[in-house]
């Protein structure tokens, strides 16, 4: 197998966390001085290269071995891998769907929104792609006790998303989902979303339950990675939603 | 009655009532529980729908694979050969050539279904004023009309693309077994929940759904959107699992440009399924919201934008077409050859022509909306967009005309129906630049001139093809042949009587005709025309009778053809027929090009241990 010729290293995941975390920042802070809506897409699409690349591993879709046996392990992950990211496509238009309906109905504006629960939330689904990036490093290097608790932490932190943006932003937002068009907007693209981070919980539950059976090897993985890119690709919209939902623009209305 | 649920499309029906009960009781409670009045019937119907069609998947026994995977048992793609009787085709099969011929019978009843729709509400305009149909059932038998057609044509597309496509590549199976399942059931309750909006208060938008006006009607628009989401899924899904069998599956030696033209023809079809079926789904959900939720999406008093649906939903829905029609005209690009004994004439060009159409079609979606009210300066890019879509369209007439000339033409049943398709696609093509064009346009839209072209291209680019398509492969189906005069007389009922049916819509249309209407004033003078398209219509009905009658005579007692009845040079058909479960015996392997008739000597493909 082509792309294995090292050891997937911890210590890329960390700086590539930090790295990302340096760019929220950036954009928050951004949005407060200088709100220029091209700088904040500028932002997002570096970190969404960044998830895609250094998380996401878009790179192996590339590395295959026409010659291979079709029945063979490494031919069918190569498979698995390319309708996994058939489907992200696929998804990609839902949300982008949602976002020219965003800036057809919203322009740039946002939603009036807390700042700092937008903020909170933001932070807790990157820290939750941190682990499970750890999660499928650990699997890769055998390391079984640091996958089950990586892939542990970034469900609860998944769950922890969730109540953040159910549990506590649609509470405390001023508006319902009957109030205009950004009360539209938000409830159905954090509706959307969520769903999708909800799905992805289940999966990662199953991982967790699956990895505890013993069901999972270095070599043969497959779920493991399926579920924790999956992950990321919910994180990747999220990336672009956090500026569109939080930091472009005036408050609507105002 | 043990052995009665051992089926699993009864095992599915049951759970789907079971769920939707739950869903209807689950609303209710919570509503209780909230102190609200008990009984609102949208969000408990809506929601009951919801859970019907997902039980209805775990009823049927299609996500067993799955379940098992995910509480870490081993779930194996392996073909169960025990069970080959008729049962196989009621229940989750693995076999991409069974779940072919699910979709084809599926395709079939839904097809039956609208053109019943059809018939009812032609006789009804035969005669000026309202004679046994009320506005709403008018109304609701012509938008169901059209979307279950459009829904049939989705699933009879699916079911050549999923029997052909794994054997004309030569693989074992498709790259996804059981998501190929999955795709194909969830249609099922989606159909039922599109036709059970008949019963809770019809459609009555047309087919396009357009809110404001949908954002109020019955019931039965929810179930309208729901059904059509649902069916969506099935289209993304098995255009992801076509994809990747089309790129990872393919036997040796066969390169991009030795591949079956209706290969070529699938691919760009399912580029467009995966990715603008999702705006379909999106545009039909927000519209659902809306009414569930009060989100104002489409409401101006609320900020909303109503042309912002038109957008969401042409984005799919004028792709759509090319998924419609693209499969057909690479069925006639795949079968002509062997009937006039001739190469392909231009093979390149035209794998290309499918897949320039299929990204042409992402960029023509406004051209729907030249009277929307949409902006004016992008109606001039749109109008351009669109009529570059003839070029590649025409490449394809070429490159037919160029194979049947000077060819050894037999007239064999498909290739009555190929000729009939290639004649009646060029008018509906045709007839396409007038609506693409702003000033005419402006004049046509709306009118029975637009529903005389597209029934042109549906006919001509699929009805057509596809019954060249059952007449040709019916045999690698089930090893029987349908009968010949029968198809012919088939063949002379439908072509003629559909093609005068299509030119007098067009002829009112441009006297001013318009479109979806239940009633019309005499004074126009349209009623003799009307009732002439009338009786066309039951005359085409009647062709559609004798294949049924074909196809049940075939079956009980049909002559047997087990070789290569069409001295046809696909792979498919140097295998015996019926195709045997596990395909080919033996790896084969491409040596030639696909469409060398003619050439002593050539040859496509060779299996493994042939000379």
């Amino acid at each position: 197998m082509a792309e294995k010729p090292h050891t997937p290293s911890y210590r890329l995941g960390v700086f590539v966390f930090l790295l990302l975390a340096f760019l929220t920042a950036l954009e928050f802070v951004l949005s407060l001085w200088l709100n220029v809506w091209q700088l904040l897409a500028l932002v997002a699409v570096i970190k969404a290269g960044l998830v895609l690349y250094y998380y996401m591993h878009i790179y192996r879709l590339f590395v295959s071995d026409p010659e291979a046996d079709h029945e063979s392990y490494v031919y069918k992950l190569a498979t698995n891998r390319m309708g996994l990211w058939l489907f992200f496509i696929s998804d990609l238009f839902l949300f982008g769907g949602l976002m020219i309906a965003r800036f057809n109905l919203l322009q740039l504006t946002h939603p009036d929104l807390n700042q700092v629960v937008g903020l909170i939330v933001t932070g807790v689904l990157l820290l939750s792609s941190f682990f499970a990036n750890r999660g499928e490093t650990a699997m890769a290097r055998g390391d079984r006790k640091q996958f089950l608790i990586s892939i542990g932490v970034t469900m609860l932190l998944g769950i922890l998303f969730l109540v953040g943006v159910i549990g506590v932003e649609w509470q405390i937002a001023p508006f319902g989902p009957g109030d205009g068009v950004q009360g539209a907007i938000f409830y159905s693209m954090t509706g959307f979303h969520a769903f999708h981070v909800l799905t992805g919980v289940v999966f990662l539950f199953i991982v967790l339950r699956n990895g505890l059976r013993d069901r999972y090897s270095a070599e043969k993985h497959w779920g493991v990675e399926a579920c924790v890119v999956y992950w990321h690709f919910v994180d990747v919209v999220w990336v672009f939603f956090f500026p569109a939902l939080y930091l472009i623009g005036k408050v609507f209305g105002s | 009655m043990k052995k009665f649920f051992s089926i699993g499309l009864v095992r599915g029906l049951a759970w789907q009532i079971l769920g939707t009960a739950l869903g209807i009781g689950f609303v209710t409670l919570v509503r209780l529980l909230l102190r609200l009045p008990a009984w609102k019937a949208e969000p408990a119907v809506v929601f009951g729908a919801l859970i019907g069609a997902l039980f209805f998947l775990y009823g049927v026994g299609v996500m067993d694979g799955w379940l098992k995977q995910a509480s870490g048992e081993e779930a194996h793609d392996e073909l169960d050969d025990t069970h080959l009787g008729w049962r196989r085709y009621f229940g989750a099969s693995l076999d991409h050539k069974v779940i072919g011929i699910q979709y084809l019978a599926f395709s079939l009843s839904l097809m039956l279904t609208g053109g019943t729709f059809a018939l009812i509400f032609r006789t009804e305009l035969a005669e000026v004023q309202m004679q046994f149909l009320s506005l709403n059932q008018y109304n609701t038998l012509m938008s169901l009309h059209g979307m279950i057609m459009i829904v049939s044509i989705l699933l009879g597309i699916a079911a050549f693309m999923n029997y052909l496509v794994p054997l004309l590549i030569g693989a074992r199976d498709m790259a996804f077994p059981r998501l190929n399942s999955f795709s194909f059931w969830i249609a099922v309750p989606a159909g039922l929940i599109l036709l059970s909006s008949l019963l809770l208060g019809g459609v009555d938008t047309g087919w396009t759904g357009y809110p404001p006006l949908s954002a109020r009607a019955p019931l039965g628009m929810q179930m309208f959107f729901l059904g059509v989401s649902l069916a969506g899924f099935s289209s993304i899904l098995g255009g992801l699992n076509l994809i990747v069998t089309i790129v990872r599956m393919r036997a040796k030696g066969m390169t991009p440009f030795k591949m079956p033209i209706f290969v070529w023809a699938a691919l760009a079809t399912s580029l467009i399924t995966l990715t603008a079926t999702q705006l379909i789904g999106l545009s039909f959900q927000m519209v659902m919201f809306q009414r569930l939720f009060g989100m104002g999406f489409f409401d101006p008093s609320k900020g909303g934008n109503p042309v912002l649906f038109q957008h969401l939903f042409w984005f799919y829905s004028h792709p759509a077409v090319y998924v419609f029609v693209l499969p057909g005209l690479g069925l006639i690009s795949e079968l002509l050859p062997v009937f006039v004994r001739k190469p392909l004439f231009g093979y390149k060009w035209v794998a290309m022509s499918s897949i320039a159409i299929a990204m042409v079609g992402f960029l023509v979606w406004a051209h729907h909306m030249f009277t929307s009210g949409m902006a004016e300066y992008l109606r001039v890019p749109f109008m351009y967009s669109t009529l570059l879509v003839a070029v590649p369209t025409g490449v394809k007439f070429f490159s037919w005309v160029g194979t049947a000339w000077r060819g050894k033409i037999s007239f064999d049943v498909p290739m009555l129906f190929l000729l009939a398709g290639i004649f009646v696609f060029l008018f509906g093509g045709l007839t396409g630049p007038p609506n693409a064009t702003i000033s005419t346009d402006l004049h046509l839209q709306d009118t029975y001139y637009i529903v005389g072209h597209f029934h042109d291209t549906m006919y001509g680019g699929y009805i057509f093809p596809f019954f060249a398509a059952i007449f040709y492969w019916f045999p690698k189906m089930t090893g029987k042949r349908l009968n010949e005069k029968l198809g012919k007389l088939q063949f002379w009922l439908i072509a003629p009587s559909f093609t005068i049916m299509s030119l007098l819509m067009m002829r009112i249309g441009l006297l001013g005709m318009r479109r979806r209407i239940a009633d019309y004033d005499p004074a126009m003078g349209f009623q003799p025309y009307h009732f002439i398209m009338t009786v066309m219509g039951f005359i085409t009905a009647l062709g559609v009778l004798v294949f049924l009658i074909n196809l049940f005579i075939t079956l009980k007692r049909g002559k047997s053809a087990p070789g290569n009845i069409w001295n046809s040079r696909s792979p498919e058909w140097q295998a015996p027929s019926p195709m045997p479960v596990h395909n080919y015996d033996k790896p084969l392997e491409v040596v030639g090009e696909p469409y060398d008739y003619g050439l002593p000597g050539s040859r496509f493909v060779k299996f493994e241990g042939e000379e």
